[in-house]
């Protein structure tokens, strides 16, 4: 089975895993590395060498999954066709938030850098710039709209 | 003592931690619900739901004409603000007294002379308490900054009259850069906030945010509850709290000192319910009254920790005309050390808030842990409220315990689906200045323990996580 990690900036990683009696394998990079399981009480519990063991947060399947900084999409077994379009004249929301204020019109020109809008979350504004030079091609949330994480608010057409 | 209905104008963790007052006290807790958030985990704990109408705070929280209706539909007889929302918000607290209904918080008056920055600071003056030193108005010429700057001592700061945030105000270690930054304050004001009027004060140098937890009852019994030291803080919202005062230490007349200062403020607003005095504390120990918090705060489990005194249900208690669990300050005793960690929805390096959605959630820790939150999996944190999930505490025979114990605890914190401060909590409690107990409010912009935060883990633990959702049931069956 095949995982992809997929993050913000829309660069991915894979990782394949064989499911074994009492262990998952990985390869990775050609190398494998095998993640031994037991459940104990109803708990899930992981180990690298059957000696030390940990307990094992069980997780959601198809979902968003954090490492410190990182955010990543993952999934299991398929990647989705057109998570890769967009680059840098595609402002998706990194957050669930709420549009407060839009800065910018379906036409107008922008520069790499400039406020497009204002997005709300957590009692916080946050400027949402654009990410290259332009003009905005399409613009898909409304003034006081709540939006939910990765959703494509507008789209620019690269100069 | 009759039973009373209780309403719970709060959510998250606090809601929960009022709730089990309740409980315990043999009242009736009774929570909310709204349609922003229709499953809270607070409702665990309260034995009577009840619907608050609307998808914005505004609407909910904050909107008193609906509360006031619940109170008279449901037969409540009081209500726990818990903090934030409405707590000290002097409309809400009269118009309940209008109708008989008891606030579990101070009386009205004590919130609107501690609420207004300029009357609370006359008042705690007038009691003696000092407060920092500065010109008492605007400052219009250079020549004026510097007499005063002279009579209070260097450094001072130039500070901007509509300032706030950290803009409009610059630190002056002598007579030549108050020549200096004069002019400059006065154009970033200007800029900044339209308005270029100027005050003068003196500067703390690597101030330390120290508190002191007071609880008083409706006779006129004032008590202090010991200090906290709460200097961690980023965009001037504390992040760990300890109790006692690491910077305070063993210097037992200082804290007898603050302690019977903060006393002091409290009586002097005739305040009669738990509420907190703060204060900045210099290098050199000098203290002078910041503001007084007229709620149950965010980090009061140290407090309740390092005493064994309750003070949610003290707070319920006196609310409702019956005593303290205690008759005297000397029943009041420190014993040992207590550290509180904010575990906050947000990214451990840039600080900012990262709503989302909880897909994992395990703890395994040591003795002596309290966890007070309202995190489980598949727990939606929506942009609506405020990030903090839970307060992770660990108390301790002295700091180095405490310390030893929260590592161990949070090391043994899986939180998976949104961006939490744990990594940068892993930093601090690793980190040199703060394992000695040495850092001033200054510490998260000086030592930036979160450029030691790495971007993410390891491959292994990677490795984990795929194990983990190799593991759920609708992939093994």
């Amino acid at each position: 089975m095949r995982y992809y990690f997929i993050n913000q900036e829309m660069k991915e990683f894979s990782l394949d895993v064989e499911s074994k009696k009492g262990c998952l394998e990985f390869t990775v990079e050609g190398k494998s590395t095998p993640v031994y399981i037991k459940t104990l009480a109803g708990k899930n519990y992981f180990s690298f060498d059957q000696i030390k063991w940990q307990k094992l947060a069980t997780l959601g399947v198809n979902e968003t999954l954090v490492s410190n900084s990182e955010v990543y999409k993952v999934f299991r077994g398929f990647k989705p066709s057109g998570l890769n379009k967009g680059g840098a004249g595609a402002l998706i929301t990194q957050m669930p938030g709420k549009v407060v204020k839009l800065m910018k019109s379906v036409g107008d020109k922008v520069t790499k850098g400039e406020t497009v809008l204002i997005l709300e979350a957590m009692k916080m504004e946050n400027e949402i710039k654009s990410g290259a030079d332009g003009e905005i091609k399409s613009i898909n949330v409304k003034e006081g709209q709540a939006l939910d994480s990765g959703f494509l608010m507008v789209e620019i057409e690269e100069a | 003592m009759k039973s009373k209905r209780v309403l719970i104008i709060n959510r998250g963790e606090i809601a929960i931690r009022v709730a089990k007052a309740l409980n315990e006290l043999g009242h009736v807790s009774v929570g909310v619900w709204t349609d922003n958030e229709t499953e809270p985990p607070h409702l665990e704990f309260c034995q009577e739901w009840v619907h608050l109408k609307g998808n914005n705070n505004k609407d909910t929280y904050l909107n008193i004409p609906q509360i006031m209706d619940i109170i008279s539909e449901y037969k409540i007889d009081g209500v726990h603000p818990g903090y934030g929302f409405l707590s000290e918000n002097r409309e809400f607290s009269e118009a309940l007294a209008k109708k008989g209904i008891t606030f579990i918080g101070p009386n009205p008056d004590a919130v609107y002379k501690m609420g207004a920055k300029d009357i609370s600071k006359q008042i705690a003056k007038e009691a003696g308490v000092p407060v920092v030193p500065g010109s008492t108005g605007e400052v219009s010429t250079v020549e004026e900054a510097m007499k005063i700057a002279s009579e209070i001592g260097y450094p001072v700061l130039l500070k901007a009259v509509a300032g706030g945030g950290g803009k409009g105000m610059r630190p002056c270690m002598d007579e030549k850069e108050v020549q200096a930054n004069f002019e400059a304050v006065k154009r970033e004001a200007r800029s900044s906030f339209g308005y270029e009027g100027l005050l003068v004060e003196k500067y703390i140098l690597n101030p330390h945010h120290i508190e002191v937890q007071i609880l008083a009852d409706k006779k006129g019994n004032v008590f202090h509850v010991f200090e906290r030291e709460c200097s961690v803080q980023r965009r001037h919202q504390k992040i760990i709290e300890e109790a006692p005062s690491p910077f305070i230490g063993t210097d037992e007349k200082l804290r007898k000192e603050v302690c019977e200062t903060a006393v002091k403020c409290a009586k002097a607003v005739n305040y009669d319910s738990a509420g907190t005095v703060e204060f900045i504390m210099g290098e050199d120990k000098k203290f002078y009254f910041l503001e007084m918090n007229t709620r149950i705060q965010v980090e009061h489990p140290i407090t309740e920790e390092i005493t064994g005194v309750d003070l949610v249900a003290n707070m319920i208690k006196v609310a409702f005309g019956e005593p303290l669990d205690f008759k005297s300050q000397d029943d009041i005793k420190i014993q040992g050390h207590a550290i509180e960690l904010r575990i906050c929805a947000e990214d451990p390096k840039t600080m900012l808030p990262a709503p989302g959605k909880i897909v994992g959630f395990e703890t395994t820790f040591p003795t002596g842990i309290r966890f007070d939150h309202c995190i489980y999996p598949n727990f939606t944190i929506t942009p609506d409220f405020d990030p903090m999930i839970g307060k992770l505490i660990a108390k301790g025979f002295n700091r180095e315990v405490a310390l030893r114990k929260v590592r161990s605890a949070l090391d043994g914190l899986i939180i998976d689906g949104i961006k939490t401060n744990i990594a940068l909590h892993k930093v601090i409690l690793r980190e040199e200045n703060f394992e000695k107990g040495k850092y001033s409010t200054n510490y998260i912009g000086t030592i930036k323990p979160q450029d030691k935060v790495a971007e993410k883990e390891s491959m292994e633990s990677f490795m984990i996580k795929v194990a983990g959702i190799e593991m759920n049931s609708e992939v093994r069956p």
